[in-house]
């Protein structure tokens, strides 16, 4: 019995260990506050260059949640990270540069008389075009994905499906590569989405513009988000999605279609990160086939942040992730070459000191 | 008597709900205790918070004396608490005798480098380990099966090689849950007999959750009755077979007045 | 005839249409009717469009492919030759005149001088003329229909007749077994000296080989064996305890900087002893695994994978960084790595290194083999399955799931190590991600766990697309569509891992069987 006793080492019990941890996390943000503080004295950078930094970590932001979005219906369904959503976005920014590119070929005589491109002739009919060929195009691959990829692998042990995922994404970019060429492209947007117009604010002695394009995927991030925020908890859709992520099997007993479910889930994901793409390209101008990659990890980095599997964590991951990749250099005065090693960073503090992410709930044993 | 385990006001609470509140279980050396009552009654729960799955909001769970609540699970069952699952759970891609194997993990003295060298020490240590695993399951009745995948082992044969896991844990105190759900007559008769042998072979203390009242009612020295998470008796089986409280839980009240008029009945008839 | 089948038929044409299209899009066909071309023993220059009867060989399995499928819809009816064609000829048919769509457009957008180039990089005049056979628009997309209808009929045909036929194949199969079981090759089976043997032969063309076949094959056999050392670490920590780690590349970076740094004039001009420098590569590695592992020690599945892809993202980002320029010479990289020496001679030509190469793989298949068959391999495969179990059995989870990411980490360091030696530089773009995956997914089509599997899956991730050089633009493309088809049809990996055999007999016939010993005894 002794013997027994010395081979157990000394357990701190749990209440110690917790404890030991939330020490750590405050000295961890007494630290950063300190250096923040610190960078702030210096007045390195004026307010103009504060405005303009946030509000591009919030246009950002906003496309990282709307691909974050995919990432976490997905996993609340099936447990599992759609590794090729990246990919998904990639297609639907394509979809709208060619509904640009075709509309700026077709000449129309405008209203004045002059020879113009129906892209600057009907701006608003090009860009929602635009977006619905994006987001169509982006759902239907994430339809086919899950049909081809996933739907066989239902049931299979869990790494199974996140290979056939990695399998997709390197599909899909390649693809992507072998169709389009390796080049960068340029999209072209209407004249009066042009890349560096918008409103001039005057702060500090200089001038910060809100360029069009970013206040334009701001807002239009914002409806999707609501609308589909009102998918999900209002229409017979929704609660059916709802019930299928909570228990599939409970679910189909009541009569729901579940395979079904997952292939609208898949579209309804799809279609947001084709969205995002558009707003991608029409924001940021330059993309290529590789364009969904960091995009892709960003945002799953944003749902896990949010909590994976929950929907307003996702949106609140996706902002906070884009705002702190944005801020988070010029608050700790550091290069802003190492703006994804904060990204990152955060991630791991996050899953470190609270594990189901900012909004989850503790996940179930049987579900991690 | 020495008292094998003393759990003393032990409360779990989930959110808002008690799952269990404030139980006391005391068990002596060398018997079988069982634990009853009606589906969600807290069982289960409690067998978590005694095998260090859940730590007890309230109270304490001593085991030969020491405080074991807030010990990490391998620690628990190093020190000679072992346990089966309801839904059983076998390492499934391992064969049989593996599963064993694993249960001496706690007494093993091997590293990462006398396994690398495999030293004379660490040879014999897996001969040992390997001959016991083989010996013990034959005790439960699996010879010969040991080197099948657990998952294809039949159901019976999964329970007992969960048993045999369990008793490679060279416990003090055994815990089962629920080891006859899902057999037949014959098969749960023959689970009674071994749970007996079991105490009486091995010494083994051993606390049962159980369903079946032919077999709570003829192996247990000592049964308690939880329900909603308090326990509402205790005592031995004729006791417990005769406590109005137990007859309500489980049939709904004013069930206890039924069953005494049935009995009366039934002695006026005799 | 059903019309349902018919629809299904027409369906699955359908979609074989799409794939024509998309290999047309991609340009895969004229690449595939090169290699063909160059299978068949006939030359072709760099950049030449490859003759059409190819093409036809091409067009021609993909079209047996696709009528064969069509014709068995359901495993359990029983085919007639009249339901086998009119579903194979739908299906070709309805193949057949999507295809005729596609290059009627591209035809005709040819035609009128419009360059696609522009918008799908593939699309040349050539390829397009090449699509249509060179013939005239019209006659191109008919000569389409026709031969996707007469293939498909032919695949039905096949499928129709391996129907008949698969009674007769199962019993031969069964047959051949038992003929191989009784008689020699039976007793091969069991027999340790073949095994033996087997390994002398093994053993020989390694000592043979790196001699023989030259600096290129050295390089690419080089470059397969660094991987199996990756592999053989991830396997102890994905494939044994059951820890999805992403960020793997992080423990390659690590031995392949410390080595590099050590070893290297610049930027510290530190030149140790390569041995010395490779074992405090192999440690500094170990090292991390533990210091990565202790914090993120409670996280599971995907969590710790995406944890883990931040960690090996963060230390390429730094080491790309002008931060750490100093330190690590940002993005430029470690230049003028040393090379191995032994009692004062040094051996860095390719032979050499490949020799050192095959050594080092053989120790790490020699120890990795020995810590699986442990009881701490058992115990990583207990924590693998049931994490919440295996704690409660006794495992300490904590200690085995570090001791697996240091143990593996330990290997990603040797392979960092020698990789940075052998190529003389290390760079932040060779630790990108997308190492992480192929290490990932090597262990994976392998087989999780297995040892011969970590080999056999090196050589087809990294070995294979050698061999197939000409595909070298579509390798990745392919590869990732084996991985979706092979996760589809065989989960389980290429090599599966087998449980050993273990049980030792007890208590023969009427012995009484002595109760364990010490079960329930104090101890």
């Amino acid at each position: 019995m002794e013997a027994l006793r010395k081979k157990i080492p000394l357990t701190l019990p749990q209440n110690t260990v917790k404890i030991i941890r939330i020490i750590a996390a405050l000295l961890l943000l007494a630290l950063v506050i300190v250096r923040a503080i610190d960078v702030a004295a210096e007045s390195q950078f004026g307010a103009d260059t504060w405005l303009r930094l946030s509000v591009s970590g919030l246009i950002i932001g906003g496309m990282y949640a709307l691909i974050a979005i995919g990432y976490t219906l997905v996993y609340g369904i099936l447990f599992m990270i759609n590794f090729a959503h990246g990919e998904v976005m990639m297609i639907g920014t394509f979809g709208g540069y060619f509904v640009f590119e075709a509309f700026n070929a077709i000449q129309v005589t405008a209203a004045d008389g002059s020879q113009m491109s129906f892209l600057n002739a009907n701006p608003v009919i090009a860009v929602f075009l635009a977006f619905l060929a994006g987001m169509t195009i982006a759902a239907l691959s994430g339809y086919f994905l899950e049909k081809i990829a996933y739907r066989p692998l239902r049931g299979a042990p869990r790494l199974v499906p996140l290979i056939s995922a990695i399998g997709a994404s390197i599909f899909l970019q390649n693809a992507g590569q072998l169709l389009f060429g390796p080049q960068r492209r340029q999209y072209i947007n209407p004249v009066v989405l042009d890349r560096g117009i918008g409103w001039h604010v005057e702060l500090a002695g200089s001038t910060v513009v809100l360029t069009y394009t970013g206040i334009f995927s701001l807002v239009l991030s914002a409806i999707l988000m609501v609308g589909l925020y009102v998918l999900v908890q209002r229409t017979k859709l929704g609660r059916a999605m709802r019930a299928v992520a909570q228990d599939k099997k409970t679910a189909a007993l009541m009569g729901i279609n579940v395979d079904q479910i997952i292939s609208r889930t898949f579209v309804i994901s799809g279609a947001l990160a084709g969205a995002a793409g558009v707003m991608w390209g029409i924001h940021n101008g330059l993309f290529n086939y590789f364009v969904g990659f960091l995009p892709g990890i960003k945002a799953f980095t944003a749902a896990v942040l949010g909590g994976i599997g929950n929907i307003p964590g996702a949106m609140l991951g996706g902002m906070f992730l884009g705002i702190v990749e944005s801020l988070g250099p010029a608050v700790l005065g550091i290069d802003f070459q190492l703006k994804d090693v904060i990204a990152f960073s955060i991630l791991i503090l996050v899953l470190i000191f609270r594990p189901s992410g900012i909004l989850g709930e503790a996940l179930s044993e049987e579900k991690v | 008597m020495k008292m094998v385990l003393e759990a003393r006001q032990v409360s779990k609470i989930f959110g808002g709900l008690v799952a269990v509140n404030k139980v006391d279980l005391i068990v002596p050396e060398g018997s079988i205790a069982s634990i009853i009552g009606p589906n969600g009654a807290g069982k289960t729960t409690l067998f978590n918070c005694i095998s260090g799955f859940y730590t007890p909001e309230i109270g304490d769970v001593l085991f030969n004396g020491r405080k074991i609540q807030g010990m990490l699970t391998d620690k628990v069952a190093a020190m000679g608490i072992a346990r089966t699952y309801q839904n059983i759970r076998l390492f499934k891609n391992m064969s049989a005798v593996e599963n064993v194997m694993v249960g001496f993990e706690p007494h093993l003295k091997h590293g990462w480098m006398t396994a690398m060298l495999k030293t004379p020490d660490y040879q014999k240590e897996q001969k040992y380990v390997i001959n016991e695993a083989s010996r013990l399951l034959h005790y439960v009745g699996l010879a010969g099966l040991g080197d099948n995948l657990a998952l294809n082992l039949p159901y019976g044969a999964q329970r007992r090689l969960e048993i045999a896991r369990a008793l490679a844990n060279q416990p003090k105190l055994l815990l089962l849950d629920e080891p006859t759900a899902g057999m037949n007559p014959q098969e749960t008769d023959e689970m009674k007999d071994f749970i007996c042998h079991i105490r009486d072979d091995l010494g083994i203390t051993i606390i049962l959750i159980e369903h079946d009242m032919r077999v709570v009612m003829n192996i247990s020295d000592q049964i308690s009755v939880l329900d909603y998470g308090q326990k509402i008796a205790e005592g031995n089986p004729k006791e417990i077979q005769a406590n109005p409280r137990v007859i309500e839980a489980y049939l709904g009240p004013g069930a206890a007045a039924l069953s005494e008029k049935y009995r009366r009945e039934k002695t006026h008839d005799a | 005839m059903n019309k349902q089948s018919l629809q299904k038929s027409a369906g699955s044409g359908l979609v074989f249409g799409i794939i024509v299209i998309f290999l047309a899009l991609i340009g895969f066909t004229v690449v595939f009717s090169g290699l063909i071309q160059k299978v068949l023993g006939q030359s072709l220059g760099v950049g030449q469009i490859p003759s059409i009867s190819n093409f036809f060989i091409f067009l021609g399995f993909l079209g047996i492919w696709n009528g064969w499928r069509a014709s068995r819809q359901d495993k359990h009816e029983t085919l007639t030759l009249a339901k086998v064609l009119m579903r194979a000829a739908v299906a070709g048919l309805s193949a057949g005149v999507l295809v005729m769509l596609y290059g009627f457009v591209v035809g005709g957008l040819d035609a009128r001088g419009t360059d696609m180039r522009k918008y799908l990089s593939m699309l040349s005049s050539d390829s397009i003329k090449f699509f249509l056979f060179n013939q005239s628009l019209v006659l191109g997309g008919l000569i389409h229909v026709g031969f996707s209808t007469l293939m498909a009929l032919v695949g039905g045909l096949l499928a129709f007749g391996s129907e008949r036929s698969q009674q007769q194949v199962r019993t031969n199969r069964t047959k051949i077994q038992k003929w191989s079981q009784s008689t020699w090759l039976g007793k091969v089976q069991g027999n340790p000296y073949v095994t033996y043997v087997l390994m002398g032969i093994v053993l020989l063309l390694l000592v043979l080989l790196p001699r023989t076949w030259g600096a290129y094959w050295n390089y690419v056999m080089g470059t397969v064996g660094i991987y199996v050392l990756l592999g053989l670490g991830l396997n102890i920590i994905v494939g044994l305890s059951g820890q999805l780690v992403l960020g793997y590349v992080a423990f390659f970076a690590i031995g392949a900087y410390t080595f590099a740094l050590t070893t290297s004039p610049e930027p510290h001009n530190l030149v140790w002893n390569f041995w010395i420098a490779l074992a405090v590569s192999v440690v500094a590695a170990a090292l991390s695994g533990i210091l990565i592992g202790l914090p993120i020690l409670r996280l599971r599945g995907d969590y710790l994978a995406i944890v883990t892809l931040g960690f090996g993202e963060i230390i390429r980002i730094l080491l790309k960084s002008d931060i750490l320029k100093d330190f690590t010479m940002g993005p430029r990289g470690v230049r003028n790595i040393a090379g191995p020496t032994l009692f004062g001679r040094s051996f860095t030509s390719d032979v050499d290194f490949m020799y050192l190469i095959i050594l080092a793989v053989l120790l790490s298949i020699f120890l990795a083999k020995r810590w699986q068959e442990s009881s701490i391999g058992r115990a990583w495969l207990a924590i693998s399955q049931d994490e919440t179990v295996a704690q409660a059995t006794g495992v300490d989870t904590q200690k085995y799931k570090l001791l697996a990411l240091s143990l593996g980490a330990a290997f990603a360091g040797l392979g960092g190590a020698l990789f940075a030696s052998r190529n003389q530089f290390t760079g932040p773009e060779d630790h990108a991600l997308m190492v992480s995956i192929n290490v990932l997914v090597l262990v994976i089509v392998g087989g999780m766990g297995s040892i011969p599997g970590v080999v056999l899956g090196a050589f087809t991730l990294k070995g294979l697309p050698e061999i197939l050089r000409e595909l070298e633009s579509y390798r990745l493309l392919v590869f990732g569509a084996l991985l979706v088809v092979m996760m589809i049809i065989r989960p389980e990996g290429l090599w599966p891992a087998r449980r050993p055999k273990l049980e030792v007999p007890v208590g023969q016939d009427n012995e009484p069987v002595p109760l364990p010993a010490t079960a329930g005894g104090e101890k």
